[in-house]
């Protein structure tokens, strides 16, 4: 990531061009996929997709805003169930249900407001706890949810029913979805959202609203969230409370930790590692769910800035300097640093910490 | 359904007895926070590990009270490693704690799948504690009361040891200034150690108690642990009454969800969480930070 605000020189423009080349040369690879391989790893990338955006939605909230959060599967198991219900209960045509799935997000709101009353690590156990309350109430209203059996007969939209061409309507959404986010987050919203991750302290004396800043910030995350549950929803035709559980949120905060806060592609670069060990070293590897807990463990005590931040300072920035740009190379360095100590060593506990048992 | 007399005294006591059980395992969970300012998320996968532990006593013959006192011991020396070993190397850093524990709980989670399997398993209640007693009119299993006479003495001997020892002055002096505990010669690093290996102890005797109460089961660990964090929101982070009042009131409301609204009992548990973060954020008893 560039730094905001600089002058647009001729070392901009390389390092620019060269970051251009790198997305054209991803996307050119993801369209042709499926003219490369068979119907198995496509299916893989569909669900890196939709995963990806699912970790990027939790990033837009943690590593721009500073609210890292355990509860984000239960707002998106609100979109999948929504849409799930919609169609196999109400007979509502997909489009309709979809979008009226996508609303229910927005109640999202309230939790966020909720939440928002407490900061730091009180934040995180306040979604945790709404979370797995939606996991509670998915899990035990059987006449509406279903229970443990889930709901099936979700359907996918017509023109996208074959695999590939699921895939490629996935890659559509999400990259629809990455461009808005993109936009959110180089936006005068973003930059003050960074600032509140900074320093939440100085930013409302200084005449930002910060409380609607985060609701904001939480709802819009809420709505990506929303999506990536409805693909996966729409993918499986099915959903059941396992989407929903903490594990689903633990699981999305590792891909966007692993593969770098506070950056677009992280959280890509982390479903993709995810599914690779889901779906790939599961297979030789029984015990593969201890495998991600140690990478999770691993990362929080020795690589904070994820894979991205180690190659930014590994590789992108001694590549800079050789090519004689000493600044580049440093701000890539420092994007790398400003992830891992900003973020998660940030500020303690908002609200009610001091004193101890008594 | 129209809840009676005796019914109602009957969830009365089931929701008391479940909130001894919730007060065994948020009491640790707060002496940690309150001491060391870690948010514990792998106290879930110390009480199933617990649980499990004593399963494998008991399956290899060993009686009730060895395997409650192998338990207490084994998840105590876990969290002693943990301590030691992993959370020591982070301390002060907020963030990073608490999302290390949440990597060991995967494992946790992971490793007793492999080694106690999928399916759920209920722990016997104890010789002796097994079957009924008649109060008047009324027969209540003899387990869910000794439970809840444990979970009080449990309380007291908290209450004692943190108010009345020497020990409770440390800790109560480590929870208000560390670095001025440091500079007056005393070995905080130890302390931490001690009342993390006891909050993991406690964690360990309550996966007993939930394994005769509830059962053991994969998944055991994340719906015990949304119970005690709502207790600690209720109740206030790091306060030792805020454990004791918010374990009643969850107890409380679960037994009575569970009876009224049986389908939607969570959500009764999410109502008294969100009024409390709307009208006082820092919990019944949490102090206000300054």
């Amino acid at each position: 990531m560039t730094a905001g605000g600089r002058l647009p020189g001729p070392r901009w423009r390389l390092t620019g061009a060269l970051k251009l080349g790198g997305l054209a040369l991803v996307l050119a690879l993801l369209v042709s996929l499926p003219f490369l391989t068979g119907s198995f790893y496509v299916s893989l990338a569909t669900q890196g997709l939709y995963l990806g955006l699912f970790a990027l939605s939790i990033n837009l909230l943690a590593g721009y805003g500073g609210m890292i959060t355990l509860g984000q599967a239960g707002v998106s198991g609100i979109a999948g169930y929504g849409l799930a219900i919609f169609l196999t209960r109400f007979n509502w045509p997909l489009g309709v249900a979809i979008v009226a799935a996508l609303a229910l997000t927005v109640a999202a709101a309230f939790l966020g407001a909720l939440a928002m009353r407490t900061s730091g690590v009180y934040f995180l156990m306040v979604t945790l706890a709404e979370g797995m309350v939606i996991w509670g109430i998915a899990q035990r209203w059987n006449t509406v949810t279903g229970g443990d059996n889930g709901i099936r007969g979700v359907t996918r939209p017509g023109f996208a029913s074959v695999y590939w061409k699921y895939y490629y309507f996935t890659l559509a959404v999400v990259a629809l979805c990455v461009a808005l986010i993109a936009l959110v987050v180089r936006s005068p919203f973003g930059l003050t959202l960074r600032g509140i991750r900074e320093s939440e302290g100085r930013m409302g004396p200084l005449g930002y609203n910060v409380a609607l800043h985060k609701l904001v910030a939480f709802v819009v995350a809420g709505v990506f969230a929303g999506v990536s549950g409805l693909l996966l929803a729409m993918d499986n035709n099915f959903f059941s409370p396992s989407s929903v559980h903490l594990k689903a949120s633990a699981d999305g905060l590792l891909m966007s930790i692993l593969g770098g806060m506070g950056t677009l592609t992280g959280a890509f670069v982390g479903s993709g590692v995810f599914v690779f060990i889901t779906n790939y070293v599961s297979g030789y590897l029984t015990r593969w769910p201890t495998l991600l807990g140690l990478i999770f463990v691993l990362v929080i005590l020795f690589a904070r800035d994820g894979i991205v931040g180690a190659w930014n300072r590994w590789v992108w920035a001694p590549l800079l300097r050789r090519a004689g740009q000493a600044e580049e190379a440093e701000l890539a360095k420092e994007a790398a640093r400003e992830v891992a100590s900003g973020l998660l060593s940030g500020p303690p506990a908002g609200v009610g910490t001091k004193g101890g048992p008594q | 359904m129209p809840v009676t007399g005796r019914a109602f005294v009957l969830q009365v006591l089931n929701g008391i007895s479940f909130g001894a059980l919730l007060f065994l395992l948020s009491s640790g969970f707060q002496l940690i926070f309150g001491l060391m300012r870690i948010v514990n998320l792998a106290h879930g996968s110390f009480y199933l590990v617990g649980g499990y532990i004593g399963l494998s006593v008991l399956r290899a013959g060993g009686n009730f009270w060895l395997a409650v006192g192998a338990a207490a011991l084994s998840v105590a020396a876990i969290g002693l490693v943990v301590e030691l070993g992993l959370l020591r190397r982070l301390r002060g850093q907020a963030m990073p704690e608490v999302l290390l524990t949440v990597g060991l709980s995967l494992i946790f989670a992971d490793l007793s799948l492999a080694r106690w399997g999928g399916d759920p398993q209920i722990l016997p209640s104890p010789p002796g504690l097994q079957g009924s007693i008649h109060l008047g009119s009324l027969t209540y299993p003899t387990f869910r009361l000794f439970v809840l006479a444990l979970g009080a003495l449990v309380a007291a001997g908290l209450w004692l040891l943190l108010s009345r020892t020497r020990i409770g002055a440390i800790v109560r002096a480590g929870a208000d200034d560390q670095e001025m505990v440091m500079a007056l010669g005393v070995n905080i690093r130890a302390v931490f150690a001690g009342a993390f290996t006891i909050g993991a102890l406690l964690a360990g005797i309550a996966g007993i108690v939930g394994g005769v109460f509830l059962g053991l089961y994969p998944g055991a660990d994340g719906e015990i642990l949304l119970f005690a964090l709502v207790v600690v929101i209720l109740g206030g982070l790091g306060s030792l009454q805020g454990a004791m009042v918010g374990s009643l009131l969850v107890g409380l409301i679960d037994a009575f969800g569970r009876e009224l609204v049986p389908s939607l009992s969570y959500f009764l548990l999410f109502a008294p969480m969100a009024l409390v973060l709307i009208f006082r954020p820092r919990g019944l008893f949490g102090k206000a930070t300054t």
